[in-house]
């Protein structure tokens, strides 16, 4: 059985089982069971997660905190993803595949997180077809997201992505370095500050 | 309407069969079970499977011919897939969540296809034996196959795209226009053409059974 030993664990908790409910349907008891198989970690600002060449073991599931997914070309850093706290994060090509990560994670916050790894994973699947349906739909939601990013980088324009990205995200203009969103949104820093005052100005003045 | 095992082809038979067997172990029974599921379409040339605004109801497995995916931005074309015999296509947002396509499916050749509708993939996934398991499996599959196209497209220099892409596949230059090529490995038609060379000093021997090039 899983006992919360720490009081501000609590809430967290609820949050995965919300998050996986959102998606698919998980009983009380499979949530304890399941519960059972995590483990918990804390990470400190700039602890890596995950390094390049690993093979990615663990999902998570961010209770508190912030990470960052990137990669390097040549000296540069391009950075995939930001992940706050009610989502999932893992090197999830290296996770399926068995194959060494391409990217590393990094916290940029002081993060409180879950983790399965892959072997208990596999162990929970082979207890049946409901635990295989609930992998495929959070697999399925990996899929999805990934493939919105893709038509979005496509589909619109950086000053739409930017937008976008920042009514989603408002709180992350404050959490993040300002270098580090530039590079995700795949804009030179300079470009960034502008639509940043643009933006702020034109809601001023609607507000 | 399912299919009628007799009609399908030992080489159809063959992609689905290996298809599958890179999830986990199929014999040719499970197979041709599975295949009850399915229907298989033919499409002339030029046709558009999957328009704009449209709800994909089918996830297909070319078996025969070529089609492309392409996603139209104020009349601009980016192509993210040029599937081939054995390859996987469809328009994944819409089929998995039921809402209207942002990308076009579209034949470039005569096109047969092993497509299974979006109700009776539920059937499959709820009464095949291990349907789920195989149901997560080829969606974590197509996950990776996804991430590793984008890491390649940001990762690599334009010279290192055309060279990879067309070492992989040099046909694809005999079956498909030079425009789309382009699109599809994010590069100019002009780069395209410039980087032309490459491939030539390569496979001059096969160039030279082609007189029209």
């Amino acid at each position: 059985m899983f006992v919360v030993t720490k009081f501000y664990l609590a809430p967290m908790i609820t949050g995965i089982f919300n998050f996986l409910n959102q998606h698919t349907t998980v009983t009380e008891a499979e949530f304890q069971f399941l519960m059972t198989k995590t483990a918990i970690h804390n990470f400190n600002k700039k602890d890596k997660i995950t390094e390049i060449a690993e093979v990615e073991n663990r999902i998570f599931y961010i209770g508190k905190g912030l990470v960052r997914k990137f990669f390097y070309r040549d000296d540069e850093e391009v950075i995939t993803q930001f992940v706050k706290e009610g989502s999932l994060i893992s090197s999830t090509a290296s996770f399926f595949s068995r194959k060494p990560s391409q990217y590393i994670i990094e916290a940029i916050e002081p993060t409180t997180a879950f983790s399965i790894n892959y072997d208990e994973l596999e162990s929970i699947y082979a207890l049946g077809n409901k635990w295989e349906k609930i992998g495929r739909i959070i697999t399925t939601h990996f899929l999805l997201q990934q493939e919105i990013l893709l038509m979005d980088n496509i589909r619109l324009t950086v000053k739409e992505r930017f937008k976008k990205f920042m009514n989603e995200n408002p709180d992350l203009v404050q959490r993040v370095p300002q270098k580090q969103l530039a590079s995700y949104l795949n804009i030179k820093q300079e470009t960034f500050s502008r639509m940043k005052h643009l933006m702020y100005d034109k809601s001023l003045k609607t507000a | 309407m399912s299919i009628d095992l007799n009609n399908i082809s030992d080489s159809s038979l063959q992609y689905i069969s290996s298809y599958l067997q890179r999830f986990m172990p199929f014999t040719i029974e499970d197979v041709k079970g599975l295949i009850q599921y399915c229907e298989i379409r033919k499409f002339d040339k030029r046709i558009e499977i999957v328009k704009e605004g449209e709800i994909d109801n089918y996830l297909n497995m070319v078996l025969k011919g070529l089609v492309r995916k392409f996603v139209k931005v104020k009349g601009k074309e980016t192509i993210l897939q040029l599937a081939t015999e054995g390859h996987v296509i469809h328009s994944e947002i819409s089929y998995l969540t039921r809402t209207p396509s942002q990308v076009i499916l579209e034949t470039l050749e005569p096109t047969t296809m092993v497509s299974i509708n979006h109700k009776k993939m539920e059937e499959a996934l709820a009464s095949f034996p291990k349907g789920e398991r195989l149901g997560r499996l080829i969606m974590s599959g197509m996950f990776v196959k996804k991430d590793e196209r984008r890491y390649w497209l940001l990762s690599k220099s334009t010279r290192q795209r055309f060279i990879d892409y067309l070492d992989r596949n040099p046909h694809m230059l005999q079956r498909v226009p030079q425009k789309y090529l382009a699109s599809y490995l994010n590069i100019t038609s002009e780069t395209f053409s410039r980087f032309k060379h490459l491939i030539r000093e390569t496979t001059s021997n096969e160039i030279v059974n082609f007189p029209d090039k």
